[in-house]
């Protein structure tokens, strides 16, 4: 699904050269549950908007569902995030003055869809997420758990491959958190991969592996297949 | 898209209201100072006669005297004397000829309530009429007959017609002015052409008031009326009016009608071997070129639109450039504040190019507000600008071209005053912006 090879990321002031990214590989799978953990700096962010084509790098490759995305012009990244990424972000980003419906609606605009088409998305999108019946409310009439919820239905109603979660349970409390987490291993079970950054180290083991990232490389890769005693393990934690 | 767009602009109206308020105020005024200004000079600068106006013509040739002349300098006066007036019109030359000057003279009305008061016509030929397009509402012009034996004819115009007669049709009925009786033969209707091309030298000037009445040249002459007008003579002028009828005096306007534009060769040839002959016959002393005017050269040679009114509309497109400048700095406040969205967009799929249509879509939204209050500001100031004086409410009129200048020029003031804000809202780092909520 995603695939990254000596992939580099430097900021540059005219003063100091900082190194997000240097050399970093990482290749995620179809239908993976990938979190990714690190310390604040390590680089986490600048994986994520690179992979979310959301910035440019400096050296390496990326495929992103076999597709290279190095050199593509301003619209054809635009065009491959719209049709193959969600995102979620610790903030939800809904804007203030769309209506839920609306909110939902921005990307499949930009997907050329009909308005039938557009609707029946939106309408399963929040139905989905169980905000079916606030079509019509506007992000500030909702709780924090509710606005995710209408982010993450934003995210899955133009079908993304891949969805890009900047910790999305950050803002949360832990009921909301919990729920949060259950709804994404929900989607992710229905075939999606998902790639999400977590400070919350009980969350980062829930997924199928985690990866940690320290000065920009990729640290260590744990391999790790959920079990029931993970679950319940989890559950205790956040409880 | 756009309609997408469109209604994101409508809804963005709403928001920071009082942000928006100053943005399409600041917009609608300078709109409506630049709309204004350029309507009366649009007015002023118009062909009264776009159909005609190419093959009438203004003739002159110079009849002054020797002292002060430089050989080769053109006419310096805008009239012409009795005698070359006369020679004109009795000439065979074009279609028709006019020969015309301003009169004022005492009206007595017929209704004794309504006192002796002052009327302001012109004296003029038959084919005045014609060769103007004069609409009439009753009757019709005299006849060339008339002209000829100088008769006691006269045309009213329809708001003269009605202070002395009411809503009646006076057309045969006689009147006195200048102390004589003189028979109507036609009431015009209302002739409010702008500028007034036939007539632009005289009392009124070029956007005064329609003349009042018309009487034939020859009875004005017969009746020795003195021109309520310039008259120009350089040279002393012995006592009475056939002196002044033989004199080199200048105070006669003279109007040929040539079939064509193409006419005028034929027309300069004939005002060249006239005024040779006229050189021959020891009359006209100077060796000036003559000159042929058509009516927009005319009105451009007399200058009718004058200079100040090209600065007002100058000072006026000055002004909305600074209200320009001032949107500049509103929209980037608004759009600022933005960032944050512009972000999001493009996380979730907008080009650089998607939001630089949206925002620019937004801008149009403002700048069609803009119009729509600048065309109701501009409509206020036109009628408080009327209301000034009978010369200004004549100038003051919107028509459908100015209406629909009046929101291009809005559009596309909020389009240039847009375009810096909204090439920064693109410039937006969607991940700075995500990050930071």
């Amino acid at each position: 699904m995603l695939r990254m090879q000596n992939l580099s990321k430097v900021y540059r002031t005219h003063m100091i050269e900082t190194h997000a990214l240097r050399g970093f590989e990482i290749h995620v799978a179809q239908g993976e549950f990938v979190t990714v953990t690190g310390p604040s700096g390590s680089g986490k962010t600048s994986f994520l908007n690179i992979a979310g084509l959301l910035e440019e790098f400096n050296e390496g490759e990326y495929i992103l569902d076999g597709v290279n995305v190095k050199g593509m012009d301003d619209n054809a990244r635009s065009r491959l995030r719209n049709e193959k990424l969600g995102f979620i972000f610790q903030g939800f980003n809904l804007i203030p003055d769309l209506s839920l419906f609306d909110n939902v609606d921005v990307p499949l605009r930009y997907r050329g869809f009909n308005r039938a088409e557009r609707k029946e998305r939106i309408e399963d999108a929040l139905a989905k997420v169980g905000l079916a019946s606030r079509m019509k409310h506007y992000p500030a009439e909702l709780s924090g758990g509710q606005q995710q919820r209408v982010a993450i239905a934003r995210a899955l109603a133009g079908s993304p491959k891949l969805l890009l979660a900047d910790e999305p349970t950050g803002n949360l409390d832990t009921q909301m958190a919990r729920g949060v987490m259950e709804l994404l291993e929900e989607i992710n079970a229905q075939g999606t991969t998902i790639l999400m950054v977590t400070h919350d180290p009980e969350l980062a083991v829930r997924a199928q592996r985690n990866v940690h990232i320290i000065d920009g490389q990729v640290s260590d890769l744990v391999r790790k297949a959920p079990t029931l005693v993970d679950a319940h393990h989890a559950q205790v934690h956040t409880a | 898209m756009f309609q997408y767009y469109f209604l994101l602009g409508l809804r963005s109206l709403r928001r920071n209201p009082a942000l928006t308020a100053l943005m399409v105020l600041t917009l609608a005024i300078g709109v409506a100072a630049s709309v204004s200004t350029l309507t009366i000079l649009h007015v002023m600068s118009g062909n009264p006669m776009p159909d005609k106006s190419e093959r009438l013509f203004v003739p002159l040739v110079d009849n002054g005297s020797l002292e002060g002349y430089t050989a080769g300098d053109p006419p310096d006066d805008r009239l012409l004397s009795y005698r070359d007036s006369v020679n004109f019109t009795s000439s065979k030359v074009g279609e028709q000829r006019t020969a015309m000057f301003g009169l004022a003279g005492p009206v007595e009305p017929p209704k004794k309530e309504i006192g002796v008061f002052t009327a302001m016509g012109l004296a003029s030929t038959s084919s005045f009429f014609s060769m103007f397009d004069a609409p009439f509402r009753y009757g019709q012009a005299w006849t060339e007959r008339d002209d000829q034996r100088a008769a006691d004819v006269i045309v009213l115009s329809r708001g003269l017609a009605e202070k002395l007669f009411g809503a009646a049709n006076p057309v045969g009925r006689r009147m006195t002015i200048f102390g004589s009786q003189f028979q109507i033969t036609g009431v015009l209707d209302t002739w409010q052409v702008v500028p007034r091309a036939a007539h632009v030298i005289g009392a009124t000037g070029p956007f005064g008031p329609e003349d009042e009445f018309y009487v034939p040249f020859a009875s004005a002459v017969r009746h020795q009326l003195s021109p309520n007008g310039s008259m120009s003579c350089a040279q002393s002028v012995d006592p009475g009016y056939q002196a002044v009828l033989d004199s080199e005096c200048t105070w006669i306007q003279v109007w040929f009608e040539m079939r064509s534009a193409a006419d005028r060769d034929e027309l300069q040839s004939y005002l060249d071997s006239y005024a040779n002959d006229q050189r021959r016959m020891g009359r006209l002393k100077r060796n000036a070129p003559n000159k042929l005017y058509s009516m927009m050269e005319w009105l451009d040679y007399l200058k009718v639109v004058g200079n100040d009114s090209h600065l007002q509309a100058w000072l006026a497109f000055g002004f909305l450039l600074l209200c320009l400048v001032n949107t500049v700095g509103l929209l980037l406040a608004k759009f600022s504040v933005r960032a944050a969205e512009v972000g999001i967009r493009r996380a979730l799929g907008a080009s650089r190019k998607e939001i630089f249509r949206q925002f620019l879509i937004e801008t149009t939204v403002i700048g069609l507000a803009g119009g729509i209050l600048g065309l109701l500001l501009a409509f206020g100031a036109l009628a408080l600008i009327g209301m000034q004086s009978a010369t200004l409410h004549v100038v003051t009129h919107m028509d459908l071209g100015m209406l629909a200048l009046t929101f291009t020029l809005s559009v596309l003031a909020a389009l240039l005053a847009g375009l810096l804000p909204t090439w920064r809202a693109c410039q937006v780092t969607p991940a700075l912006q995500l990050k930071s909520q």
